[in-house]
């Protein structure tokens, strides 16, 4: 576990730019890469390694961040919407529902998928929880920040390597 | 790296990308309705989908910005020539720099008000970085799939 330690630190930076509302504007697809990137960086310092970076470690340093960041990044929004009642699809649905009237399809879809959300959005504002939206947010969380930060991973081990084999640069 | 990785490479792109534009494969298809709000929440986690930097289009609007949107294009335009060829080259970091050299340029001048957003400048430059990025991601998928074999 202390071996990802830098991980742990970076993948809860990301959890928390992820989730925080005003940080949130500025998040984009460079954060969870970033993350993995500066959490390869931070453990070369670390442990004072010049060796050149192995794709296989990038990959499971990459992995553990964006594990950590959908960890953190989860806890954070299932904890506040537990707490506020209050969450981006109570103050989204209005819109969902103009864009859904919107949309050229048969009104039985179109009240099944209202009917599915109005549930959703009730639950929360009654108990703070819903089922489905904690499998969303937990789904998408560990699929997503996984897969960016794998990627993170891999890219950012060849910027070290280089940095490692090309000093000057 | 063997064709058959190569092209699970592209279909992973392809899908990601297509995801992008689901108010438009709504019309093709209803049942894409009910993975709208749920593919919102997941192009959120990259993307801050600022309603004023998103593509319109047939009444709809793309899921990511024009600045992801170009960059996820550039992956996969890339992806996709590599279909027909591997190519060995390694190719220097520097010009992953200097690709995203333009980009950031863009978001800094358009923040100090040098001028107003452009969502083409935007999306070209992130055409830009994310067709330079896939040749660093297959490189280090090269180099992981050589250490899987070893």
């Amino acid at each position: 576990m202390k071996k990802y330690i830098s991980a742990l630190v970076c993948g809860f930076g990301a959890g928390v730019l992820q989730i925080v509302p005003f940080l949130r504007s500025f998040s984009c697809c460079f954060i969870i890469p970033l993350a993995a990137f500066t959490s390869l960086m931070l453990d070369q310092r670390a442990t004072k390694s010049r060796e050149k970076i192995s794709a296989k470690k990038a990959l499971m340093f990459g992995i553990v961040t964006g594990l950590y960041a959908a960890l953190f990044g989860s806890f954070f929004e299932l904890f506040i919407t537990l707490v506020t009642k209050h969450n981006d699809i109570i103050s989204t649905f209005p819109e969902l529902q103009r864009m859904i009237e919107g949309f050229p399809v048969t009104p039985e879809i179109k009240t099944e998928v209202l009917n599915l959300f109005q549930n959703v959005r009730e639950e929360i504002l009654t108990k703070g929880f819903s089922l489905l939206y904690t499998f969303s947010v937990l789904m998408n969380n560990f699929i997503v920040n996984t897969i960016f930060g794998a990627v993170g991973g891999l890219v950012g081990a060849q910027i070290i390597n280089n940095r490692i084999n090309n000093p000057s640069n | 790296m063997r064709f058959q990785y190569r092209l699970i490479l592209f279909i992973v792109l392809l899908i990601w990308f297509s995801g992008i534009f689901v108010e438009w494969l709504i019309r093709f298809d209803n049942h894409f309705l009910f993975a709208l709000p749920f593919l919102q929440k997941t192009y959120s986690l990259v993307c801050h989908q600022g309603k004023a930097k998103l593509f319109l289009f047939n009444n709809g609007e793309t899921l990511t910005c024009a600045r992801c949107t170009g960059i996820y294009l550039g992956l996969l335009l890339v992806s996709f020539a590599f279909l027909f060829k591997d190519y060995k080259k390694k190719f220097p970091v520097k010009f992953l720099l200097y690709s995203s050299v333009p980009m950031f340029a863009d978001v800094i001048l358009y923040s100090m008000d040098l001028y107003h957003y452009s969502k083409l400048i935007a999306f070209s430059t992130g055409l830009l970085l994310g067709s330079v990025g896939f040749l660093y991601l297959y490189g280090g998928l090269k180099n992981l799939i050589l250490e899987m074999k070893n």
